[in-house]
């Protein structure tokens, strides 16, 4: 073939965005210099950057998508955990006799020191920090100690014939704890002597950047000096699928595990280890799933506990979390706490700033984005600390760190606009070196109507107060060397395309489908993928955005081979042609002066039909966008409701394989930092350590009458003929959007997330007073 | 949820005594509950915060699903009656469109396709503590009302000690404000209760109820009389968000205005602010004999929330209310705001 006979290619070194757990680090690989094929134009694709309809779209609307919920194979068991109800403390007894005689109940694993399965979800660091306390603990040492760091961190787990059983059971296992001092508020777990979360105490360092003298000196040559505290709460992923998987394991040696996951290859090696099989035994299987958003990978604990159970009783066990568990064990988006001093001269440019940025991520480290974010501040200097709290660990969630980290510097840079009395779109250009940004805020500006802007902030009799605000974000989005994807043209004109991934309900299966169809001339319905199974070629997991942009260039790869591969053996009937110069468009192969349709062409292969093979290649794909948005709200003042009127997003992409699906991310984005900004927070009571809006009732997220008109908006002045992932930019910048415009409708500065009615009206009332 | 026996009479009278004869559970919340559209009861059962050991199924006994009545008679509808035929009947729709209103602003439509009118005036708390299986409050039969110390911004403004909770149920505040009763048939017989008496404040009632049913008693049929002012009653509710909410705070009002729209008599019942359906008495008489004016109405909504103690947290739905008494006046005086 074409590609293998060419001389070796010149190796470079580049650096790649690697994913664990959700949270990108870079790292260095090796790829070709140069060479391989390219995009070309972006506007010239066929189905490429056009608006593409889900190809599952039939099978989720009609329900005849089978989600791991969905499966149930005969003999199939249910499992539960059962939770600690304390925020600390540390297990003495476990008794599961009574469980044990409910009829149905099948198995039962944790309550004994052999099959204890411990802890949250957690990133690694924290689990080997956790690990090193219980070895180091006085009590108890021959004997490992089980101490729980949080309500809701499960201890047991069931399986029984039925969920209902499986509940009773739950209820029915007595667990006899020795109570310890909790703390759950970050502002209390700072204060001195509070109850320990971790030996080392609740305050650990995670960086310092800048130089704290220089900005002191700076604050001088300021005219206006600022300071501002900004909070977020934790905040909650809300996948409408629960975690959970299905362990068949019936005692052979091998395994197949039906999981909600964003990376089917970080499903058989954790399984394994459960189960003590080999790797290459475990099957994972992931056709649809409902929702990560970074929340789902590797097999979680409950994925331990159902390995267990499925191992104790020989039978297939299912265990989905409850949507309490959900809530309470599945991970979340760290909340902030970040305290700014800016120095800002009279004609708008921020000079000096001091942050201190607590990531508040419960037992976890939570993230941020470092400040000042994305602007040119000559003299800054921050500290990033994490604040831990008898709370379930953060995890990746949504451009982790992102929205906190935009929601604090934008509410500030919009403050500082006021203050010195410049426009906040020109404000941010002052501070902003990038071209780009510009160019989307003005976009995003005339898109909005900003020129309508309320003149002054509270205005205007009418209780009905409109206004509108503006904010800014960046990603990465740049993919890895993972996928191995496969393409196959059969005799009878099937084509299919073949790779391990997995569809998050992102869109995947489509421009799967739309890349092969494209390369080959065919329609989108001409193509069948076969994807979420780890025995097919490998993939990444979905974490960063890095999907699209890991696996679009080894789909592009295999899908030139495949052309490439299939106009060799056309060339004799096409008058000699060139294989690279035989086109394929329309359905039709042509070439020498001859024109095939596929059929014809693809009766002409041998019996086995064509087989092709794809890597990534660098050159397709790229990483670094911006993302602008601008939100209009209405404030009621005297009831202090805040409703979305219309949110502008203006993002750049580089190559937009399928403009629907970027479109639908953009909204989806929007939707959810609509949310954020307005609706979400987890609720604790700090007394008791427990988590009090565990559902959908208490935890509000937006339904469709809070959604207001949305416009994506795609960036195509990127002229990058290159892929960049996109699931996560949108919902950075929106966040502070819709805080900036509340401010803008009524006069209320709220700092503390989310705007809820009570915020407003006491807001106003304290600005009545004053 | 706990197991249960289901038992699914056909008549009332095998309903009550099957509720009656039920084996006695440890606590109040494990003795045998009736269910309707079981909106409510399976959400208390599968977090095993109610753990009935029979379930005494409402929906085999015939003729509780009905509306009957006019304009003169005034309405009469089953207990059986989901919101989504009240919000749709007609004659609720122009007669009593504060009722219709009411039950329009109840949960989803799905809720509402299975919800009930007695289900919906028996439904159990949404205090946040109430609802958390690893939390036994005094409403629970523990000792301690954890909201009043802890996170209260939903609990209530109004008649709250030593449980603060607001009653959930939207129609309450409306059929209250229109004069409802309830006819109640027990293993002991009939009664007809107002319900203005139905409901029962912590201090007065059980703790551990918000009203005065004995557990064998099943609500049959809501009587709502005619009246001068059914037909100007409007139900205002506010929700933190649109698509699915409890009231933070409600308003039902309904006013008679003379021709020279002078108000004749009125009704002010407040909802989401207070452990029953609270009657703002005091309000109503001073609104008799004035006009809506700006200043009469801004009065009457000073009035309506005097005695207002907020907790730490709630003290905004205090200034929330008092808009929502406005503006329930405006539109149930048919003027523009
Ligand atoms: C997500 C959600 C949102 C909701 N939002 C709202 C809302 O905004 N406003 C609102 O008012 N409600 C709301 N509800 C509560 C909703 O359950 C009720 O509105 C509904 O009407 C209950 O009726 P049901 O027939 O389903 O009651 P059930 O669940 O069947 O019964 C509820 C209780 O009443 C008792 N009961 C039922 N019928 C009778 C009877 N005839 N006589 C005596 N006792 C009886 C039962 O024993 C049980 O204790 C919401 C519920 C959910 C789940
Ligand atoms: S308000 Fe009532 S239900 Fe809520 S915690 Fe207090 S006693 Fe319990």
């Amino acid at each position: 073939m074409q590609q293998q006979q060419a001389p070796p290619k010149k190796k470079k070194k580049i650096k790649v965005p690697k994913v664990i757990n959700g949270v990108e680090t870079m790292v260095e690989v090796e790829v070709d210099d140069e060479g391989g094929p390219v995009w070309g134009p972006n506007g010239k694709h066929a189905i490429l950057n056009h608006r593409l309809t889900r190809v599952d779209a039939p099978l989720k609307v009609s329900g005849a998508a089978e989600y791991t919920y969905d499966k149930n194979p005969p003999g199939l068991l249910y499992g539960r955990v059962v939770r600690s109800p304390y925020a600390h403390a540390r297990v003495i007894r476990i008794d599961t006799s009574a469980a044990q005689r409910i009829a149905g109940v099948k198995a039962i694993v944790g309550a004994t020191n052999e099959d204890v399965v411990e802890g949250s979800n957690r990133a690694a660091d924290v689990a080997e920090k956790k690990d090193n306390m219980d070895l180091g603990s006085a009590k108890a040492p021959q004997k490992k100690e089980r101490i729980v760091r949080f309500a809701g961190e499960p201890v047991v787990a069931v399986a029984a014939i039925t969920p209902e059983i499986a509940d009773d059971a739950v209820r029915a296992i007595k667990i006899e704890y020795e109570v310890l001092p909790h703390v759950v508020r970050a502002e209390d777990a700072i204060k001195e002597g509070a109850p320990k979360v971790y030996p080392d105490g609740n305050l650990e360092p995670k960086e310092k950047r800048g130089d704290a003298a220089k900005v002191e000196a700076s604050f001088k040559e300021a005219d206006v000096i600022f300071e501002a505290e900004y909070r977020t709460p934790i905040l909650h992923h809300s996948c409408l699928e629960t975690h959970g998987n299905l362990v068949d394991y019936r005692g052979g040696d091998s395994a197949t595990v039906y999981a909600s996951t964003q990376g089917t290859f970080t499903i058989p090696g954790d399984a394994a280890k459960e189960l003590g099989l080999k790797e290459s035994a475990v099957t994972a299987v992931v056709e649809h799933m409902g929702g990560g958003f970074g929340s789902k990978f590797g097999i979680g604990i409950e994925g331990k506990f159902a390995c267990q159970l499925s191992k104790q009783a020989k039978a297939p066990v299912k265990l989905m979390l409850t949507r309490k568990d959900e809530f309470l064990l599945a991970g979340n988006r760290s909340g902030s706490w970040q305290k700014f001093k800016a120095g800002v001269t009279r004609d708008g440019k921020v000079i000096a700033l001091l942050a201190t940025q607590y990531q508040l991520g419960g037992l976890g480290d939570g993230s941020q984005a470092g400040q000042p974010y994305i602007y040119t501040v000559p003299n800054f200097y921050r500290e990033r600390i994490s604040i831990h709290t008898n709370e379930d660990a953060s995890r990746a969630m949504r451009a982790p760190g992102h929205p906190q980290a935009s929601f604090g510097i934008e509410s500030l840079m919009d403050e500082l606009s006021y203050k010195v009395g410049i426009d906040p779109v020109e404000f941010r250009k002052k501070n902003l070196k990038d071209e780009v940004y510009h160019r989307q805020l003005d976009r995003g500006a005339r898109e909005i109507g900003w020129e309508r802007r309320n003149k002054t902030p509270g205005g205007g009799s009418n209780p009905l107060k409109r206004g509108m605000g503006c904010a800014i974000g960046t990603w990465g989005g740049g993919g890895g060397p993972q996928c191995k994807v496969e393409v196959g043209i059969a005799r009878d004109g099937s084509v299919s395309v073949a790779v391990g991934t997995q569809d998050l309900g992102t869109g995947t299966r489509t421009y799967t489908r739309a890349i092969v169809a494209e390369e080959l001339g065919l329609q989108i319905n001409d193509v069948v993928e076969h994807i979420g199974n780890s025995k097919l070629g490998a993939a990444n997991a979905s974490g960063g955005s890095t999907t699209t942009a890991s696996l679009a260039p080894a789909v592009k790869d295999a899908a030139v081979n495949a052309r490439l591969s299939i106009a060799e053996k056309l060339s004799p009937l096409l008058g000699g042609a060139k294989p690279e110069e035989i086109s394929f468009s329309q359905g039709r192969v042509a070439g020498g002066g001859k024109t095939l349709t596929w059929k014809q062409a693809c009766a002409a292969l041998p019996s086995a039909g064509i087989t092709a093979h794809g890597e990534w290649k660098s050159n397709l794909q790229s990483r670094g966008v911006h993302g602008v948005c601008f939100a209009e709200v209405e404030v009621d003042v005297e009831t202090g409701h805040t409703r979305a009127i219309k949110m502008v997003h203006v993002q750049d992409i580089g190559l937009p394989l399928n403009r629907l699906a970027i479109e639908s991310q953009i909204n989806g984005g929007m939707i959810q930092s609509l949310g954020m900004a307005l609706f979400e927070g987890r609720v604790m009571d700090a007394a008791l350590g427990l988590q009090l809006n565990p559902g959908f009732g208490d935890y509000k997220i937006p339904g469709s009458f809070e959604i207001p008109e949305l416009v994506p908006l795609i960036d195509d002045e990127d002229k990058r003929e290159a892929v960049i992932g996109v699931g996560e930019p949108s919902i950075i910048p929106a966040v502070g959007a819709v805080v900036n415009a509340v401010f803008n409708a009524c006069g209320v500065r709220v700092r503390e997330l989310p705007i809820t009615p009570d915020k407003i009206l006491m807001g106003l009332s304290d600005r009545r007073t004053v | 949820m706990k197991s249960f026996e289901w038992v699914s009479p056909t008549s009332l009278n095998d309903a009550v005594n099957l509720l009656k004869s039920a084996p006695a559970g440890d606590d109040a919340d494990d003795v045998a509950r009736a269910i309707a559209g079981g909106q409510d009861l399976l959400t208390t059962m599968k977090d095993y915060i109610t753990r009935p050991t029979r379930v005494v199924n409402l929906k085999g006994i015939r003729g509780l699903d009905r509306i009957e009545g006019d304009a003169r008679k005034g309405l009469r509808i089953g207990a059986l009656v989901t919101l989504a035929q009240l919000e749709e009947n007609t004659l609720v729709r122009s007669h009593f469109p504060g009722l219709a209103e009411a039950a329009h602003s109840i949960a989803t439509p799905q809720i509402r396709n299975l919800g009930t009118v007695g289900g919906n005036l028996c439904q159990r708390p949404r205090c946040w503590y109430y609802r958390l299986e690893e939390v036994i409050c005094l409403k629970k039969g523990g000792s301690k009302c954890y909201a009043a110390e802890g996170e209260n911004k939903y609990n209530a403004i109004l008649g709250g000690g030593p449980s603060y909770i607001v009653h959930p149920s939207d129609l309450a505040p409306m059929l209250v404000a229109l004069g409802a009763s309830v006819n109640v048939t027990g293993a002991s017989g009939k009664r007809t209760i107002p319900l203005e008496k139905f409901f029962t404040l912590p201090s007065e009632g059980s703790i551990r109820r918000e009203n005065v049913l004995q557990n064998d008693e099943i609500i049959t049929e809501i009587q709502v009389p005619a009246s001068s002012f059914a037909a100007h009653s409007t139900y205002l509710k506010f929700k933190e968000r649109e698509s699915m909410d409890f009231a933070i705070s409600s308003v039902a009002a309904a006013v008679e205005l003379s021709l020279a729209k002078v108000v004749k008599q009125s009704r002010i019942v407040l909802g989401g602010v207070a452990p029953i359906p609270w009657r703002a008495t005091k309000a109503e008489t001073y609104l008799t004999g004035k006009t809506l004016s700006a200043d009469v109405l801004a009065e009457t909504a000073r009035v309506a929330l005097d005695g207002a103690k907020p907790l730490a947290k709630n003290a905004y739905k205090v200034p929330l209310t008092q808009t929502l008494v406005r503006r329930a006046l405006v539109k149930a005086g048919g003027m523009s705001a």
